[in-house]
């Protein structure tokens, strides 16, 4: 190893070290009104779906059992696999992040030794 | 064990009224050996940056835990290396579902004329590290890159030196095989 050379490391864009420190100081700023704002809109929409939704299900409730039925049999029966499900839905990132998370929980001040495989 | 400039960054963090003023210092101090550490792993400029954002932000919000243990700079890094292996795990969790092949894209970026400054070695021998496992990778960057000791490498990784060691030959040997293949 002593014949080979230091690696070079790449370069930050001009004036990116400049800059840096505010932007992230701009980040950790509370946010209070957006966050009052955020809340807010979260309980209208939720209050407005939960209306909805009473109003449908007596509808749609037994057409609903019977797709998720026709669903689970599909993935019991190992016809479809965890991709095809992914591939069916509008958002496979959201869920790949929420199952990666749940998977992956991240601990700062704790790092089991015991899980760290390094070679 | 606390450096005196740690100290002082610590003392103003713990102040209400100067609190932005100590964290301005911590990233005045850290931001590029966190940035570096982190873009040898992930490369692209774009994913280091948001990756050392994060690594501030998460040191920000749990900076009242920091025990005083070790040094600010070995927190940092177990932050930022954690963000950094984290962040890798989860390019490669979608490659697995042919989403995004984040490998091929870093191979790619090696290859770009103007990110690599120097000869064919430096070119070589980054196309040699992408070979390695992500682990082993961080750990011969640690070692060979930062010089630090074994030691240091445990608090940050909180792996046995045992290993760590064993981890560094085997590195070591795949790139020097890597570079004979050329």
């Amino acid at each position: 190893m002593q014949k080979l050379p230091k690696i070079q490391d790449f370069k930050a864009p001009e004036g990116y070290f400049d800059s840096l420190p505010d932007y992230i100081l701009e980040e950790i700023k509370p946010h209070r009104s957006i966050q009052w704002m955020k809340y807010a809109a979260a309980a209208a929409i939720l209050v407005v779906s939960l209306g909805v939704w009473q109003f449908n299900s007596s509808e749609t409730q037994f057409e609903t059992l019977a797709m998720d039925e026709e669903v689970n049999l599909f993935i019991e029966s190992q016809y479809w696999t965890a991709e095809d499900v992914l591939a069916m839905v509008d958002n496979p990132e959201e869920i790949l992040d929420q199952i990666i998370a749940e998977e992956m929980v991240y601990e700062v001040d704790m790092v089991d030794e015991n899980d760290q495989h390094w070679y | 064990m606390k450096k005196n400039g740690d100290q002082e960054i610590l003392q103003l963090i713990q102040d209400p009224t100067t609190r932005e003023m100590g964290f301005r210092k911590l990233i005045l101090t850290y931001q590029k050996r966190v940035y570096h550490v982190i873009r040898r792993m992930v490369l692209i400029h774009e994913d280091a940056d948001d990756l050392t954002q994060n690594t501030f932000i998460k040191a920000h919000h749990h900076i009242n835990k920091f025990q005083g243990q070790s040094s600010l700079f070995t927190w940092l890094y177990r932050i930022a290396t954690n963000e950094s292996l984290t962040f890798l795990e989860k390019k490669k969790k979608r490659h697995f579902l042919s989403l995004d092949d984040h490998q091929k894209k870093m191979e790619s970026y090696i290859d770009q004329p103007g990110n690599i400054d120097g000869d064919e070695i430096q070119r070589l021998l980054q196309k040699a590290l992408l070979t390695l496992p992500d682990k082993q990778r961080l750990v011969f960057h640690l070692k060979y890159q930062e010089e630090l000791t074994y030691e240091e490498m445990s608090e940050i990784t909180g792996t046995s030196v045992g290993a760590l060691k064993a981890s560094y030959h085997h590195a070591v040997k795949k790139i020097e095989y890597s570079i004979s293949q050329e």
